[in-house]
């Protein structure tokens, strides 16, 4: 089960509104490459693994990410409040706000809604990791991203933060990924799913 | 296989090693050696590593400090903590990184009972030393506040 911890893992404090930027970070929230996506994965890739280093290594990134996906949110939400409708008109925002308000919804940055089609659980565990590998790099891509559209610091530093934990994660999956080959046969990485042992 | 690389090489703290002789065909990333080389927790947090050799920012666009709140420290040894959990999930038998990750324990133990008294309950356990029922208690940690504010 889960626990609430009632502060974020990096604190964000954004002292200027910005909707139109807010419609671009949004993404990390809900879209293909966000953390929405990214905890959901990684907490249900979990069930199907094999070994304890794989399940302790995706239950502690998935439940950081479900921390990194109240962040994004914390973004979106600080640089939205207080607008007004002219405001909200002059960036942009109004297609957003008219079905959402201020709220902060799951969606991508061009309006499509979050999909659990954008993860994969394949119950198999070097399909799943490698997996993790490259969502990791999406992720870090799309920090990349953001990065180059934002010129304001105080959003910037809670970006980078965020950014270099994919760089971590992306080793750690890395890693997880060859203790698990060791565990497999050396002859043929592939001769079984040890997850699905019948064959 | 690099042959250079062998069982006896001690990699540098920005290198890794890789299992000699690994099957072919499955994707590998060089394993981090040891987890000695460590930023203090306060630069950990605003870099968002513990260690200086998976530091690797977009251009030079770094963080010199996390933005300066009174539970930035807690945050800091929290995070250290957990940076330093993540490797030992992957190299739990790292007694060395244990003793460490324990000591950040028993800090940010002690940093969370002091942050409850002064600003109010991060965890419900914190309620156990409460007066009332102050879980309710704003802002709450999406809401913008002043720099200095907790």
């Amino acid at each position: 089960m889960f626990i609430y911890k009632k502060n974020l893992q990096y604190p964000v404090r954004i002292a200027n509104t910005n909707p139109a930027l807010a419609k671009v970070i949004i993404s990390q929230y809900g879209g293909p490459n966000g953390e929405l996506g990214a905890s959901l994965r990684y907490l249900s890739q979990r069930f199907a693994m094999p070994s304890d280093e794989v399940k302790g290594i995706l239950t502690d990134i998935g439940t950081e990410e479900l921390g990194h996906l109240e962040m994004v949110g914390s973004i979106v939400h600080q640089l939205t409040r207080n607008l007004t409708p002219e405001e909200i008109k002059a960036q942009g925002f109004d297609a957003y706000f008219v079905d959402h308000t201020l709220g902060v919804f799951p969606q991508a940055a061009a309006g499509v809604p979050w999909n659990a089609i954008s993860i994969a659980v394949s119950g198999d565990v070097i399909a799943d990791l490698t997996e993790d590998l490259a969502a990791e790099q999406k992720a870090r891509a799309t920090y990349d991203n953001i990065l180059r559209l934002s010129d304001d610091p105080d959003v910037n530093n809670v970006i980078r933060f965020l950014r270099e934990r994919e760089v971590v994660h992306y080793q750690r999956f890395g890693e997880a990924l060859g203790l698990v080959t060791e565990k497999l046969n050396q002859n043929n990485v592939y001769y079984m799913n040890p997850a699905f042992p019948g064959r | 296989m690099n042959n250079k690389q062998s069982a006896e090489t001690v990699c540098g703290y920005k290198c890794g090693a890789l299992p000699p002789c690994a099957p072919l065909a499955v994707g590998i990333v060089p394993a981090q050696e040891n987890a000695q080389a460590q930023y203090e927790p306060d630069k950990a947090l605003a870099r968002g590593t513990l260690f200086p050799g998976l530091d690797l920012p977009l251009g030079n666009m770094v963080n010199d400090a996390a933005p300066n709140v009174p539970l930035a420290e807690l945050m800091a040894i929290d995070f250290a903590a957990h940076d330093l959990s993540l490797y030992l999930d992957t190299h739990p038998g790292d007694t060395e990184a244990f003793a460490a990750y324990q000591d950040f324990l028993r800090l940010a133990e002690e940093g969370a009972q002091r942050y409850a008294r002064l600003y109010g309950p991060i965890t419900k356990r914190d309620l156990l030393n409460a007066e009332t029922y102050t879980w309710l208690k704003s802002p709450w940690p999406w809401e913008y506040r002043g720099s200095m504010e907790g």
